[in-house]
């Protein structure tokens, strides 16, 4: 099964987008489902149907929805949830609050991808297609499982241990109710199991990124950035879609004139920043793009004959090498600010921080004796070279221009 | 000190916007500095120049910073931070302490922060914040409200609870996983200092939210939501600014169906909200750079200091007249379907749509019965009877 994430800035065009790639492989015999992630929903108005939590047929092989995040959270962790919400109760703080507090952060995050996962086990469709939350947030969607898996599984064996040696103490002195087993189970199938399930999803190969840009800077720089994080987290992006291009008959208008000069030098910037992957436009329509019809035109307009579940390009991958001169780890990181770089090794991991961003890559167990000699950017790549044995854990940055 | 929150649906120009009235205010004489709490910040991209966590000149008047959870969060945590490495030390280290600090809803806690620091320097008559898109801001704007909650009912319990076990847990090796009291202080710090904010943002004459749209049906429809739940959290929208518009010499060619579409939902904006609606026209280029961003300055405002309070209402009223009182809150855009009302001892639980808040009521109204709950477009009224 593929599965495609639109994503990019806010106002570019996603929803269509997405709607519109569906509509076409659905009419060209994909069975399809969209999922709107983007809490502020507007699916629905792109088909002109109104849309829910529940899947609806929308027309032979076409099946749509919009994410409700809270109705997710309490058909898969009820427990736990009851029990925050008990546990806040208890403190004397009025169920309504207490439901509210409950709903941890990152929640709408987390509900979309069991979501995904829960359609893409039922195996009912060939493709199913996300429209995400503006780039922000879709940051937080793909670096969810691994910052749980990082962070909160220590909180959580905390919170037992706590609850071990204090249970038999507290019940006499603090009468907060305690977790039972059943929340701990079903707290340890969310971080072991379901998390594990999600991340996996996330990098398989039939699971691609597609970035919707319109011809403006501030947009391709957006874009950019956010490329540079879906690489440090791994996810394969496959195609840019530069959106509302205005065509030859809209440039005629005076007003437009220099818009018609800036889209074209829009369009190179794209050309040679985002290849190998594949770069795709569509016209900015005449009229409104709504209901099937309008969205399979566009489709059309946008993918041609090709298939538009296809992979349509390729984003090079981190590489573990391993050879005559050492071992080294590729990661293609484009146009970073090599100033911003910290790696460092951590047991057997490696982190890796640009910006404000950070993660952790698992070392193979081959690099697990080694220490890392020296640390280079060059060319779009961070390149981090090995040495056997002992020595420090840190290294400086060298940059190559 | 003016504060003026910038928000409305991605995309339609809340960054240009926000640092044209930036600009627009240093012209009236302001001392202005520009907040961006958008995770993705686009500052930088719209000023053609690097922006960073530290406040910034971009002209004299004029600064502009960037809110990165990170790097605020390694200043202002240190305490509580310090406590998790210590309590993971054995199975884990310092990143791991990082990551948990770094989990998603605290970028809204820091951003509210650095509103206060902007007060505190006394360097600005003028804060303009670029704020992320409309979801983000209304949970940023509910945090002080839950953590209000947290404190009152949680926090002192939490604390007592620590005091009274951990002479009995000293001997165990789980004494340590009990917070310490500079824990629990500089989480009582961070509260205070939230809570300043909330009141900065509730008090109409120095907060004002301005929505920012374009001409489009879906985005229209959205923003009326918003200006509903910013009513209901309290926060007093005074102007609501049209970008994009196209302008009328596109005439009778390609875009004669897009004009056409326009019209209707300026209409429809005019329509719906109470408060001052400013219009500014889609340029022929990107607007980028300080020169740009000023002329579009006066396009929007014309004479007007961008910082003044364009309207007075408060979102939330309390009316008394012949022997009731009732009070209104302003929520455009939202159905009677889709309110509860419920009072409980001091508060009163709302529910709009997928909004929720609870008033703390005033004292004159804690115990009277809710005699009736109507909604007049736009206006929700809530009666109370004598007690």
């Amino acid at each position: 099964m593929r599965l495609l994430l639109y994503t990019g800035k806010g106002g570019v065009g996603k929803t269509t987008t997405a709607a519109a790639t569906a509509a076409l492989a659905a009419e060209r015999g994909l069975r399809t489902l969209v999922v709107s992630a983007d809490s502020a929903h507007s699916l629905g108005d792109v088909f002109g149907r109104s849309l829910g939590p529940e899947r609806r047929r929308l027309a032979q092989g076409l099946d749509a929805l919009e994410i409700d995040a809270r109705q997710v959270i309490e058909s898969q962790w009820g427990r736990v949830r009851d029990y925050l919400v008990d546990l806040l109760r208890y403190q004397g703080i009025d169920e309504v609050v207490a439901d509210e507090l409950a709903l941890l952060p990152g929640a709408d995050e987390l509900a979309t991808l069991v979501c995904v996962e829960q359609w893409a086990e039922r195996g009912e469709h060939d493709l199913i297609i996300v429209d995400c939350a503006p780039t922000g947030s879709t940051l937080r969607l793909v670096t969810l499982p691994e910052m749980a898996h990082g962070g909160l599984q220590w909180l959580l064996r905390l919170q037992r241990a706590a609850a071990h040696v204090i249970e038999p103490l507290a019940r006499g002195l603090v009468s907060t109710p305690l977790p039972s087993a059943e929340v701990f189970a079903e707290a340890d199938r969310l971080f072991y199991d379901t998390l594990d399930r999600l991340r996996r999803r996330l990098l398989s190969p039939e699971t691609s990124v597609r970035i919707v840009v319109t011809p403006e800077s501030m947009v391709i720089d957006e874009a950019r950035r956010a490329l540079t994080d879906l690489c440090l987290f791994q996810l394969a992006s496959d195609a840019v879609i530069m959106n509302r291009m205005l065509p030859e008959e809209a440039l005629r208008e005076p007003f437009f004139r220099d818009r018609g000069r800036l889209q074209a030098e829009a369009w190179q910037e794209i050309e040679s920043i985002f290849a190998p992957l594949a770069r795709l436009r569509a016209p900015l329509q005449a009229d409104e793009v709504r209901g099937i019809p309008a969205l399979v035109r566009h489709g059309m307009d946008l993918f041609g004959d090709r298939d538009p579940a296809l992979h349509l390009g390729e984003a090079p991958r981190l590489r573990f090498e391993r050879d005559a001169l050492g071992s080294r780890i590729r990661l293609p990181l484009p146009e970073i600010d090599a100033a911003s770089l910290e790696v460092t090794r951590v047991e057997d991991e490696l982190m890796i921080g640009v910006g404000g961003r950070r993660r952790k890559i698992a070392l193979p167990v081959a690099f697990a004796r080694l220490e890392i000699d020296h640390v280079r950017y060059r060319g779009g790549q961070l390149v981090v070279s090995f040495v056997g044995g002992g020595g420090g854990a840190a290294a400086s940055i060298e940059s190559v221009a | 000190m003016r504060v003026l929150l910038y928000t409305g649906k991605g995309g339609v120009g809340k960054t240009t916007l926000a640092l044209a009235t930036a600009l627009g205010a240093a012209r009236h004489g302001h001392r202005v500095c520009v907040l961006s709490t958008d995770p993705a910040h686009s500052l930088a991209d719209a000023l053609g120049r690097p922006v960073g966590p530290h406040p910034r000149a971009i002209t004299k008047d004029v600064y502009a910073r960037e809110i990165h959870a990170q790097v605020e969060l390694d200043g202002a945590w240190r305490s509580i931070q310090a406590w998790l490495r210590e309590l993971l030390r054995e199975e884990a280290d310092a990143l791991v302490a990082e990551e948990l600090l770094a989990f998603p809803g605290i970028e809204e806690l820091v951003s509210l922060r650095a509103v206060r620091e902007v007060e505190e320097t006394g360097d600005f008559d003028v804060c303009v914040v670029d704020c992320a898109p409309t979801g983000s801001t209304m949970r940023m704007l509910r945090f002080p409200d839950a953590l209000r909650i947290f404190m009152e009912h949680f926090f002192e319990f939490e604390r007592k609870g620590a005091r009274l076990l951990r002479p009995f847990l000293r001997s165990f090796e789980a004494g340590r996983l009990l917070p310490r009291e500079e824990f629990f202080d500089a989480f009582e710090r961070l509260y205070q200092e939230i809570d300043e904010v909330r009141q900065i943002l509730l008090d109409g004459e120095r907060t004002s939210a301005r929505l920012v749209v374009n001409p489009t049906r879906v985005i229209v429809d959205e923003t009326r939501r918003s200006f509903a739940y910013l009513s209901l959290h309290g926060i007093a929208t005074d102007a609501v600014l049209v970008n994009r518009v196209l302008p009328d010499s596109v005439g009778q060619g390609y875009f004669s169906r897009w004009l056409e579409i326009e019209r209707e939902e300026l209409e429809a904006i005019d329509r719906s909200f109470p408060v001052p609606i400013r219009r500014v026209s889609l340029r022929s280029a990107e607007v980028i750079g300080t020169t740009a961003l000023e002329a579009l300055a006066v396009d929007l405002f014309g004479d007007e200091d961008p910082a003044a309070r364009f309207a007075k209402g408060r979102p939330i009223r309390i009316r008394r007249g012949g022997g009731r009182t009732r009070m209104e809150i302003d929520l455009p855009g939202i159905t009677k379907e889709e309110i509860e009302v419920l009072a409980r001892g001091p508060d009163l639980h709302l529910r709009v749509r997928d909004g929720r808040r609870s008033i703390s009521l005033p004292e004159s109204l804690i115990g009277r019965p809710i005699e009736g709950v109507r909604f007049r477009e736009p206006i929700l009224e809530i009666l109370f009877g004598d007690d």
